[in-house]
């Protein structure tokens, strides 16, 4: 006799399907539209509407917001002051990276060993992640006081002239380099312990068997096999170096007249000062394309000499 | 000369936890011994103190004759390979060889020449210019092999080096170890936790426990005529059964067997048969009666495990027998097998029984062992 | 037998595998390792500037006028304290921060575990271009945004509640209710959560939602505790934002109480330094209560970078 063979998929189960994924669907779209909603106004909605301020003249007052195409862009490829901050920048991003890049990779290796009190030690460095840009700024304000600071006094004893630090524009871009290396060494201390202790002790072992001296092994062995952690850092700080605002805010507003500034702080003088919102935000996607264009370049040099140990 | 010497070296960690207490062990100039015990005997450690990668508490480890404990590593001529070969994740197979050459000023032609001897040795040619992470566990594990021999030293330091291969490999790799000792003859010191290793690449074996040398001897001897009863129990497989018997007027009854001249002053001892020494007999001989409780079939032979009767009633007469509760093992060759819960006559080979103080586990000598008839 | 008692060493000493040795310690615990030397002398240079933050902030002004410096006051004056609370209203600033903090820090933890896991296990139409959109936001720095960003708040404090617009709190609020990287963050860590655990709740019967709250954030608590310290640091130290939103000091957040006493009392060191001490100790309080999550929220961003 013949035996009809069952329909593989029956009409009931079909609409059971696609019941379930319209509800995974709804279900979806009701978790993740709260945060989108919020991101969208927030977040994309300024990014384009950046972009259509920088063709145009606003200051944030009147709802006049006449169009003037490119006068923005070609201001700003003619403006002294803000080749004077682009300078300045980049002045303190060269010094910046390196410096806390170098002094959170030997913090680490000293904090990197089993004695007693270590964790003592290491949350020492990793306190200054805790204190604002602002609060330090102010300390480092006091330290390098050109009449009453503690800096200035240690000069004296050791027979080194006193120093104008904040007063003179070409010292004060130093003074704001070692308050944010310091700021930032507990971050570059963090994430080079995570990274060394990584390294298994065997490979260290090995290479003291092979006769290498404790230099060597960290020249040789150690820095290679940290070159993702340092590639991480040297985009993170560098990104963050090119937004500096704070410190030069508190310190200096970028003073006198503009020779401690920075690209985000005349920026920031543009909109907020100077009613002149449509520079700012031409000079804001400038920023923002070099800060996509730096750090793109990072990590192709960092793909050809980063070592990654799968 | 490559001697190698500890000498009463003790590793303590804080104020009462021994790595180590007071080891001495003499290696004449290219013998190969193993240190052999398990997890957290020691012998990692004493390797380690050899090395020059810790430092002893007390003692002194010689080298050729020298004392070596304050030298570096680097200084002592020695090389190494580790259980997860520790091989430089950034560098390639050549670099990786070329490695502590370069450390000690090598010239560069005279690199080159060793490392690619090596590599053809260990058939590592084709390899050269890869990375570790491209390489596997046994590609590896000959990499760590060529970067210790590359260099030539005077001793050769094993640690746990087939322990991360897997079983076909391991005795293919065990077998190559034998094979390039005898060829390059160079003092060996290697530490397994694995006794098979231990006896067949020995010389000699040191077996380890709680941070102290239990027995150094060769193969033969530790198996023959362990010295306590952690080196009877270690080594074998499977293990040596051991029992605690009582002693009734200087004599020790057990499994149809009889040992007299005990010494004085033991109430008990422990009886220790290596598996291979029981027979399975017919109910007419004398022998010791036992009720299988399950066998275990290995192609070669069968391990049968069965509990012991130990006296009591009369079975011709329908009395109750008394067993032990420990499970003894026999192995017997594979035509023979068993069913569960039946009895059967088990004949010891009198020769091949060893006798333990109870408390201590020192091998006792001296005694005298007879089979006796079925005591009913 | 000796009488000392032999315990196993623990493995990962004895097979020398235990990183973060490299210098092996064969003394007994009595001699201390002279990498105290070197540490020493480290951590004070590091702690020096909030060292002498806090001598300055209990000398008189005179005694900080001095130079050379005095190092040790003579008595310790407490009431620079007091005086600097009377100077600015610190408590309020401090309450303005908290209050932004806390709200903002809850509602990113509600709403981007929400986003997350739809982004992580949920199918629906639109999901990659969406939360590609979303990740655009995070290359784009804030320099951009921040422009458009005040038009809009000014917008919503005129036209849908003053509570939300220009110099209020809801204007600090409001805007960091959610971060594109709160959602790509969790998204990451829920992705790790072994799906059969879901599988399984749904087969029992529960809800998509009840998933997400009875297995899913019950196993995500370190991720959550993770994103909680970083998003709680970012919101209490921000400063550009809310010198862009806020005027009146009664509004103020920390930073920017801060700013705004130290113009007003730049040559009052005393007064500054014990402004600031106050100002440091909430969070440094809530540092070192919370250290393990900020150090591990740090090297998770690292690591995974």
């Amino acid at each position: 006799m013949a035996v009809a063979a069952a329909p593989t998929s029956s009409r009931p189960g079909r609409r059971l399907v696609r019941r379930v994924a319209r509800s995974e669907s709804a279900t979806g779209w009701l978790f993740a539209s709260p945060a989108t909603i919020f991101i969208a106004i927030f977040g994309l909605l300024p990014i384009a509407w950046s972009l259509l301020l920088s063709f145009q003249k606003a200051d944030l007052l009147t709802p006049d917001t006449p169009w003037v195409g490119t006068a923005n862009y070609r201001q700003m490829a003619n403006d002294p002051l803000f080749a004077g901050a682009i300078q300045h920048t980049i002045v303190y991003t060269s010094l910046f990276v390196p410096g806390t890049i170098v002094v959170g990779f030997l913090i680490a290796v000293a904090l990197n060993r089993k004695i007693r009190g270590i964790s003592i030690y290491r949350t020492a460095a990793y306190v200054t992640m805790a204190v604002s840009s602002i609060s330090t700024a102010i300390v480092f304000l006091w330290l390098f006081d050109p009449v009453y600071g503690v800096i200035n006094y240690g000069l004296s004893l050791l027979h080194i002239p006193q120093q104008p630090f904040m007063s003179d524009p070409s010292q004060a871009l130093f003074v704001i380099v070692l308050m944010t290396v310091w700021g930032w060494t507990g971050f570059a201390v963090v994430i080079y312990l995570a990274a060394l202790q990584g390294i298994p002790q065997d490979v260290l072992d090995a290479a003291a068997i092979d006769g290498a001296s404790r230099l060597t092994v960290l020249r040789t062995i150690v820095v290679p096999l940290l070159s993702p952690a340092t590639l991480f850092l040297v985009v993170w700080l560098t990104i963050n170096a090119l937004q500096l605002f704070d410190e030069v805010y508190l310190s200096t507003r970028g003073g006198p007249l503009y020779s401690t500034s920075v690209v985000v702080y005349y920026l920031w003088d543009q909109a907020f000062r100077q009613f002149n919102a449509g520079y700012a935000a031409a000079m804001a996607y400038a920023l923002f394309l070099v800060i996509a264009l730096v750090t793109a370049i990072q990590f192709w040099l960092g793909n050809k000499f980063v070592h990654y140990s799968s | 000369m490559a001697q190698v010497e500890l000498r009463n070296v003790t590793r303590r960690y804080g104020s009462d936890v021994f790595a180590l207490r007071e080891l001495s062990l003499d290696v004449a100039d290219g013998e190969f011994i193993i240190m052999v015990g398990p997890s957290g005997c020691g012998k990692s450690t004493a390797l380690r103190l050899l090395a020059g990668l810790d430092k002893p508490t007390s003692g002194d480890i010689l080298i050729g004759g020298r004392v070596v404990n304050s030298m570096d590593p680097g200084e002592r001529d020695i090389a190494m390979v580790f259980q997860n070969y520790a091989l430089y994740p950034h560098m390639s197979v050549y670099r990786n060889l070329a490695y502590g050459l370069r450390q000690r000023k090598t010239p560069k032609h005279e690199v080159d020449e060793r490392v690619r001897r090596t590599s053809a040795m260990l058939g590592l040619e084709s390899l050269l210019e890869r990375k570790p992470a491209q390489l596997s566990g046994g590609q590896r594990q000959r990499v760590a092999m060529g970067r210790a021999l590359v260099r030539e030293p005077q001793v050769f330091l094993l640690d746990e080096p087939l322990s991360n291969l897997d079983a076909k490999l391991r005795s293919e790799v065990r077998g190559q170890l034998k094979q390039l000792h005898r060829r390059l003859g160079i003092t060996t010191i290697y530490v397994t936790h694995d006794q098979v290793e231990a006896m067949t690449l020995g010389d000699r074996i040191c077996v380890m426990s709680e941070g102290a040398s239990q027995q150094l001897g060769s193969p033969q001897e530790i198996y023959e005529s362990p010295a306590n009863t952690f080196v009877a129990g270690f080594m074998g497989s499977p293990a040596m059964n051991l029992a605690r018997v009582p002693v009734v007027d200087g004599q020790v009854m057990w499994g149809g067997l009889s040992v007299s001249r005990v010494g004085p002053g033991l109430d008990e001892v422990t009886v220790g048969v290596r598996p291979e020494s029981f027979r399975i007999v017919g109910a007419d001989e004398t022998a010791a009666i036992a009720i299988v409780d399950f066998v275990e079939p290995l192609g070669s032979h069968n391990l049968v495990h069965v509990r012991m009767e130990v006296g009591g009633g009369d079975p011709r007469a329908g009395e109750r027998q008394v067993q032990t509760d420990e499970l003894v093992v026999v192995q017997v060759p594979a035509k023979e097998r068993p069913t569960p819960g039946t009895r059967i006559h088990l004949a010891i080979d009198p020769t091949a029984v060893f006798l333990f103080h109870a408390e201590s586990g020192v091998a006792l000598t001296g005694v005298e062992c007879s089979r006796v008839a079925h005591t009913s | 037998m000796t009488a000392h008692t032999v315990v196993t060493v623990p493995d990962d000493v004895v097979s020398g595998t235990s990183t973060s040795n490299l210098v092996p310690d064969a003394r007994g615990s009595r001699v201390p390792s002279p990498w105290h030397l070197v540490l020493i002398p480290i951590t004070f240079v590091l702690l020096v500037p909030l060292l002498w933050m806090l001598i300055t902030s209990l000398e008189t002004p005179d005694e900080a006028a001095q130079f050379p410096p005095t190092l040790v006051p003579h008595a310790i004056r407490w009431t620079n304290y007091p005086d600097a609370l009377n100077a600015a209203p610190f408590g309020q600033f401090f309450l303005n921060s908290a209050i932004v903090a806390v709200i903002v820090v809850l509602s990113n933890l509600v709403l981007c575990s929400l986003a997350g896991y739809a982004f992580a296990r949920l199918r629906f139409p639109g999901k990659s271009l969406l939360f590609a959109s979303l990740m655009v936001t995070l290359m784009v720095p804030f320099q951009v945004t921040m422009i458009p960003e005040f038009l809009i708040v000014k917008w919503l404090g005129i036209n849908v509640a003053s509570g939300v617009g220009i110099d209020h709190l809801g204007a600090l609020i409001v805007p960091n209710l959610v971060t594109a990287f709160g959602i790509f963050f969790l998204r990451q860590f829920f992705r790790t959560i072994p799906v059969e655990l879901e599988e399984a709740a749904r087969i029992d019967g529960t809800s998509r939602i009840g998933v997400l709250f009875k297995i899913v954030l019950p196993l995500s608590l370190p991720a959550l505790s993770t994103l909680a310290a970083l998003t709680f640091l970012d919101s209490w130290n921000n400063f550009l934002w809310p010198l862009i939103v806020i005027d009146s000091q009664s509004n103020m957040t920390l930073p920017l109480g801060l700013t705004f006493f130290q113009s007003a009392h730049a040559t009052q060191w005393t007064l500054l330094m014990a402004g600031n001490v106050m100002s440091l100790l909430p969070m440094l309080v809530i540092f070192f209560a919370a250290q393990r999550y900020f150090v591990r929220s740090v090297a998770a961003t690292g690591l995974k970078g």
